[in-house]
This record gives C-alpha cells, structure tokens and sequence, in this order.
C-alpha cells in the first residue's frame, strides 16, 4: 500500500515538474510613465497572471489595473480614473500570443535564450499587435521570462492634459519579470 | 493712462501670491505618499474562505464593498511566492482554487519571509479587486501594501 502511494506521488511529482503548461500568480510588471519633469507616474503590479505552453509556445498575462502600486495617492487615483485606465470599467490588461521559434528553445536544459514574442495587448479594451525581444531562462522545471517594450498611449484612446504638458510620459515603459512553474 | 502705484502693487503681489500658492500645493500634492497600512484601521475583517465565497457569489456587489478599503484577511498560507525581489503570500480555496494573493509593503517583507505554507495568519492590505481570469479559470483576488498583522499559528516550513 505504501509502496503505490509513494509511485503514484512520484508520477505526480515528475507530471508537475515537466507539466506542458508553466504559470505563475506572481509576475512582475512595472508600469513607467515618469517624465524629466515628473517622476511620479510609475507603479508596479506584483500580482500578474502569466502562462507559456512550452510545447507550442502560446503566452498569457493578464493583471487587475487596480493592483498598480503608486507611491503617491493621487496618481494613482487618476490612472484609475475614467480618463485614463478606467479600472471600473476595464479592469485588466491582458496580453495573449506566441513565442516565435519556440522550437529553439531547449526546456530540459538550463539555458539563456533571447525570443521574440508576437501577439495582441489588450488595454481599455483596446487590442493592438505587440512584438517584443524577451529573454527566457530555463533552470530545472522553473522558467523565468522577462521583457521590456513601450506602449502609446493614443492607441488606447488615453489622453489628456498632463501628458501634453509633458508630465506624463506619452510611450510608457512597461517592464515584465515572471517566475514560472 | 498711468496706473497709481497701488494698482501696480496690486498687480504683480496678486499673480505671485497665486504662484506660490499653486507651487505649494503642487508641492503638498506630489510629496504626498500612502502611509503605513499597519497604522491603518481596518474597515472589514474576514475570513479567507468568506471573503472568496462572496467573490464567487456576486463579484461585482462585492468589488463595489470593498473598492479601497483596508480589510483584514485570516486564513491558512497556501504558497509564499516569489514576485522579482520581493514575495506575495496566498491563501487559496483549494475546492475552487480561488485564491486571495497579498503583495506586501517594503516594511513588511522581512516579517512575511517569514511565513511558511501552512501557518496562520491575518493579513492587513488595501484590497484592490477581485476578478476571473481566463488563464486559470478562477477567481483571483488582489491587495496591494499589505502588512502582515498578526502570527496566529506557526506550522509551516
């Protein structure tokens, strides 16, 4: 009896560390929209939802807006507010695609590998093409995904005065770090 | 047409007392910061099962209860994961795998590395939402600036 217990243990074990479909609940991404005239507009979510199936190489992350961590209360107030982010109304982000070439990628062998990631980023229900280098890790049965690309905010309909005057930073940087297993 | 000198006075004292004064706010604006949520009162105290439970329920009558409050979450850890350099701590309903998930203050790390799954705790975080996700089929409920208010049993590793 303890012998099929520790069998079938083991096989879920070995299932789950070279389990197709890695995840994490705690991806990092940080939002930069600081300015040399205002240093405030940037936050960070610690709380994102990331996917990669490493045997066809599809990409999802979707994080709460409301989870942005601002330093100061009332930008943060205004990134949710009905101009910008909408949170009320729209309230993740999400992205979904594909790593090109995820062949390349040898995932039972620990390794540095720089990929391009194509898909769709979906902001205030506004979904746009995105295409960005990232570099993957593999360490054991642990991937760690990071990735760095601008958005416009224009192309999500996000406009307004402090970004005319310069306070707000017109292509913010977001910044994406994932632990997945 | 001259203007008498307490026109002038008046004219350029007016515009520089509304500088400074749209300066100081400015100022008072963008030096403010979100204080210590340890220092704050909670306006809800929960248990980790109910909280979910009422997401599960009715998401959007409870993302309307709680949008920017400070609440207090006991429940049992299910996983202390790392988040870049820092680390988030979850309590998971493990029928559903509904999961609540608290990103920590940067006081209040040390005391969360701390934690082990397994143990018992309450935690005390500005609640942000509580949404679906499509990728795992769950509901998933997030705080923000949490601290880790009290120790109710350690077991964990």
């Amino acid at each position: 009896m303890k012998k099929s217990i520790s069998l079938i243990a083991a096989i879920f074990i070995v299932a789950a560390a070279f389990a197709q479909k890695k995840t994490t609940t705690s991806a990092v991404i940080a939002f930069d929209a600081s300015t040399a005239i205002d240093n405030l507009p940037k936050a960070v979510n610690k709380t994102a939802i990331g996917a990669v199936d490493i045997r066809t190489g599809t990409v999802q992350f979707e994080a709460a807006v409301k989870n942005f961590a601002f330093t100061n209360p009332r930008i943060q107030e205004h990134f949710n507010g009905k101009n910008w982010l909408n949170s009320d109304e729209f309230p993740k982000f999400s992205f979904s695609g594909s790593i090109e070439n995820v062949k390349k990628i040898n995932f039972k062998k620990n390794g540095v590998y720089t990929v391009q990631v194509s898909g769709n980023l979906t902001i205030r229900d506004v979904t746009k093409p995105l295409t960005t280098p990232a570099t993957i890790t593999v360490n054991g049965s642990t991937l760690t995904a990071t990735t760095e690309f601008s958005i416009v905010l224009a192309d999500f309909g996000i406009s307004g005065v402090p970004i005319d005057a310069g306070k707000v930073a017109r292509e913010p940087k977001i910044t994406v770090s994932a632990e997945l297993n | 047409m001259a203007l008498s000198r307490r026109t002038r006075r008046i004219l350029i004292l007016v515009p520089l007392t509304l500088l400074l004064l749209g300066a100081g706010v400015y100022m008072y604006v963008a030096s403010e910061k979100f204080g210590d949520t340890r220092l704050k009162q909670s306006d809800f105290s929960v248990t980790a099962r109910d909280f979910i439970r009422e997401f599960e329920a009715d998401q959007a009558a409870a993302n309307l209860k709680y949008n920017d409050k400070i609440v207090t979450v006991s429940g049992r850890v299910n996983a202390v994961e790392p988040a870049d350099t820092a680390i988030n701590v979850k309590f998971v309903d493990t029928t559903s795998g509904s999961y609540i998930i608290f990103a920590f203050q940067d006081q209040d790390l040390p005391g969360a590395r701390k934690l082990g799954v397994g143990d018992s705790v309450s935690i005390k975080g500005s609640f942000s939402s509580g949404l679906y996700s499509d990728i795992l089929g769950t509901t998933f409920i997030t705080f923000k600036r949490s601290a880790l208010e009290k120790i109710i049993t350690k077991t964990g590793t």
